[in-house]
């Protein structure tokens, strides 16, 4: 006689404890360890991910949830603005508080010291808003939510000061970018300085790198933040020879997969100097994991005027485009273009303390006023019926 | 489970290596990448048992990658480890490695390659999907052969003695030889030429015991137009993929829609056969059925695939929907 009641599934047991998730057999993993703070195992195929920081760029990342170890991404963006930057800040904060190692390529400790911090716990309502919102934006990776959501929500949200446990269970925090994350002691970051050499300035940089990793226990997480890749600013003219950034990047690649349990990598690109229709940028993406590109709106007047109308009040505009144009693992498997996400029209927020990307679609033109009326329908519930339906 | 359920029927007759030998060309691009078909005819070419003597059987082979790193079941030299890796002297690596494994003398521990798997590769394997180390083979793989530098002549060297570590088997098994984007080595190396490596490719497939030369090139818009203005590296990706192009007697080109991304569609496959090719050279034996070309894999053709989240592929002909 079976115990279990027939026809119901099986449910999953309610403790969450990361090994169990593992969809791996017991015979080819008799030791299954609990993943180290700030991974947890995919939801497609168990590999270990880490967050980016930015809740909605985990999701877009081919369903994984996370940013994969051992797998890099390179955004790039044109004009003026730093929005990459942005993400960088919020995935070195992340690294940091979580406790992994996080290397900086070519920033001084100013740029540690402008890291935002963890937003803060009084305004738990507002938080909980946020995150509503957020899955209302990202209704199309409700499941994923799900996934990462049910451990979050499940513990408290925890300040710097709460117990290593604590922090474990939050894969994803919340970054203020008012604030400034106090490092810990112990130097945190490890800023890596471009050599002013004649030679390729990337082959001492690699061998720092490669110095650091090795010489950490292994058990130890660590993240490499590369801004403005190429920059003229911080790099030697010669930089962008593709003779000497192309082995770099091909060292890099080899290095993310000879700690491919325990590296991850973020870069960004100035697209305005270094345009994708050109040879050298091509290959740097064809070495990258993946690929993002963001493309900020000019910004005028006008059009933040246009938007009083027609859309919502709580929808906050886009600040621009974001394109994906790579997935990490997803393209390794020869996938192009199917999943969520990719090929969509994405658009990209950044606010105080979130960057948000979202699908993007236009606000009702000033003019229309038909148009403008049904996104106001919308917005309050379809609770106004339309005028011919009254009228008979 | 059929040895080659993984292998869509449609592409059967063209992830089969063709009877003769032959140079084949396969190219991809940034949104649309090849690895699915390579492990195809990995799949193909590991797998093929006893099902038709065609092709001569299951074949050995020899990947050379300088993307990927070590999978495992073939001989596999690895160009990206050790490529521009400064090499780590200190006992810093040994001691990160996992404890059951002798430091292997290639510098590379060998339990990483199943996580990094593009997809699930021969029938038969299962890729582990932890982190974990897989308690495999203790010892130092193999098959496993690593590149330390962009000289064509230690390259030619570490592929051909891949080659030799094959021959045992049987005296009657082919080889059949996967250089997984040679043209990295172009990138990055301003001394080379393509019709040096052009001529790899052909030393390659001269020797005794190769019977099939794969090559897998880059073929984005952005390395092979040239603008007003084009520069050196364009230049010379043009010049190798159109040389191995006219050299090869099947080209398989990966790219996207030209219409652009669909939920349903990840992209397209093009089949070129070159059936004048370059008798000489790139196929050694004559062509004795030279009349004969209605076999299907001796035709072009062109079809939509969609690779799934798991790693299966769908392809189908435009317009049927993808329901086959």
């Amino acid at each position: 006689m079976a115990f279990r009641k027939r026809n119901v599934a099986l449910a999953r047991p309610p403790a969450e404890s990361p090994a169990s998730e593992t969809p791996s057999s017991p015979a080819s993993n008799p030791i299954a360890t609990a993943p180290a703070p700030g991974t947890r195992p995919s939801p497609i195929d168990g590999r270990p991910t880490t967050s980016t920081g930015t809740p909605s760029l985990d999701s877009i990342l081919a369903g994984h949830a996370g940013l994969s170890l051992g797998n890099s991404l390179l955004i790039g963006e044109s004009g003026t603005t730093d929005y990459a930057g942005a993400l960088l800040r919020f995935y070195a904060a992340e690294g940091v508080v979580q406790g992994h190692k996080v290397h900086v390529v070519g920033m001084g400790e100013v740029w540690g010291r402008e890291l935002p911090g963890i937003a803060e716990e009084k305004d738990k309502r507002k938080e909980g808003k946020e995150r509503a919102e957020k899955m209302k934006i990202a209704w199309r990776y409700e499941g994923l939510g799900a996934h990462g959501s049910s451990r979050e929500r499940g513990s408290p949200f925890p300040s710097t000061g709460d117990a290593a446990a604590d922090e474990a269970a939050v894969f994803c925090h919340t970054f203020d970018l008012a604030r400034r994350l106090t490092l810990p002691v112990g130097s945190a970051i490890d800023y890596v300085p471009i050599p002013r050499t004649s030679s390729s300035p990337f082959t001492e940089i690699l061998r720092t790198l490669q110095k650091h990793i090795a010489r950490s226990p292994p058990d130890s997480i660590h993240r490499l933040v590369i801004p403005s890749l190429l920059s003229p600013a911080l790099y030697p003219p010669t930089a962008s020879h593709p003779a000497v950034i192309l082995p770099f990047l091909h060292g890099l690649r080899a290095l993310l997969r000879k700690y491919s349990t325990r590296l991850t990598a973020i870069m960004t690109l100035p697209l305005t100097l270094y345009p994708r229709s050109s040879g050298v940028v091509r290959w740097m993406e064809i070495l990258s994991d993946g690929v993002f590109e963001l493309s900020p709106f000019p910004y005028s007047h006008h059009e933040s005027l246009a938007t009083s109308a027609g859309t919502t009040k709580d929808e906050e505009r886009p600040q621009g485009m974001f394109a994906v144009h790579k997935l990490p693992v997803f393209h390794e498997r020869g996938g192009g273009g199917s999943t969520e996400g990719l090929g969509e029209e994405l658009a990209f927020t950044l606010s105080r303390r979130k960057f948000v990307v979202a699908k993007f679609s236009l606000p009702p033109l000033e003019g229309d006023t038909e148009a403008q009326e049904a996104a106001v329908r919308e917005a309050s519930g379809n609770a106004m019926p339309r005028k011919e339906d009254l009228e008979f | 489970m059929p040895p080659n359920s993984r292998i869509p029927p449609l592409l059967q007759p063209f992830v089969r290596t063709p009877k003769n030998d032959s140079l084949l060309l396969l190219t991809s691009t940034l949104d649309a990448s090849a690895n699915w078909l390579l492990t195809r005819f990995l799949c193909d070419a590991l797998g093929s048992g006893a099902k038709d003597d065609d092709n001569g059987g299951p074949k050995n082979v020899v990947l050379v990658s300088w993307m990927r790193d070590y999978e495992g079941r073939l001989a596999f030299v690895d160009g990206l480890s050790e490529l521009f890796l400064p090499i780590e002297h200190d006992d810093g690596v040994a001691q990160q490695r996992p404890q059951n494994l002798p430091t292997t003398p290639t510098g590379m521990p060998a339990t990483r390659g199943p996580q990094t798997l593009p997809v699930r590769g021969p029938p038969g394997r299962t890729a582990p999907t932890t982190a974990q180390a897989s308690p495999r083979t203790p010892t130092t793989p193999p098959g496993l052969f690593t590149l330390s530098s962009t000289s064509l002549d230690h390259i030619n060297d570490t592929i051909s003695t891949a080659i030799a570590s094959l021959r045992p088997s049987t005296a009657a098994t082919k080889t059949l030889v996967i250089l997984d984007n040679p043209d990295i080595l172009l990138a990055t190396d301003p001394n080379l030429t393509p019709s040096k490596q052009t001529s790899l490719f052909l030393s390659l497939h001269t020797q005794k015991s190769v019977s099939h030369v794969l090559v897998h090139l880059q073929s984005d818009l952005a390395l092979l137009a040239t603008p007003e203005k084009p520069s050196p590296l364009q230049i010379a990706q043009q010049n190798l993929v159109v040389k191995t192009a006219h050299m090869s007697t099947k080209v398989l080109g990966v790219r996207l829609l030209d219409t652009g991304v669909a939920r349903d569609v990840s992209g397209v496959l093009r089949v070129t056969v070159n059936r004048d090719s370059w008798a000489d050279i790139a196929t050694v034996r004559d062509q004795e059925d030279g009349g004969a070309v209605q076999a299907p894999e001796e035709k072009g053709i062109e079809v939509l695939y969609k690779v799934n989240g798991d790693g299966s592929v769908k392809v189908f002909e435009r317009g049927t929907g993808g329901t086959a």
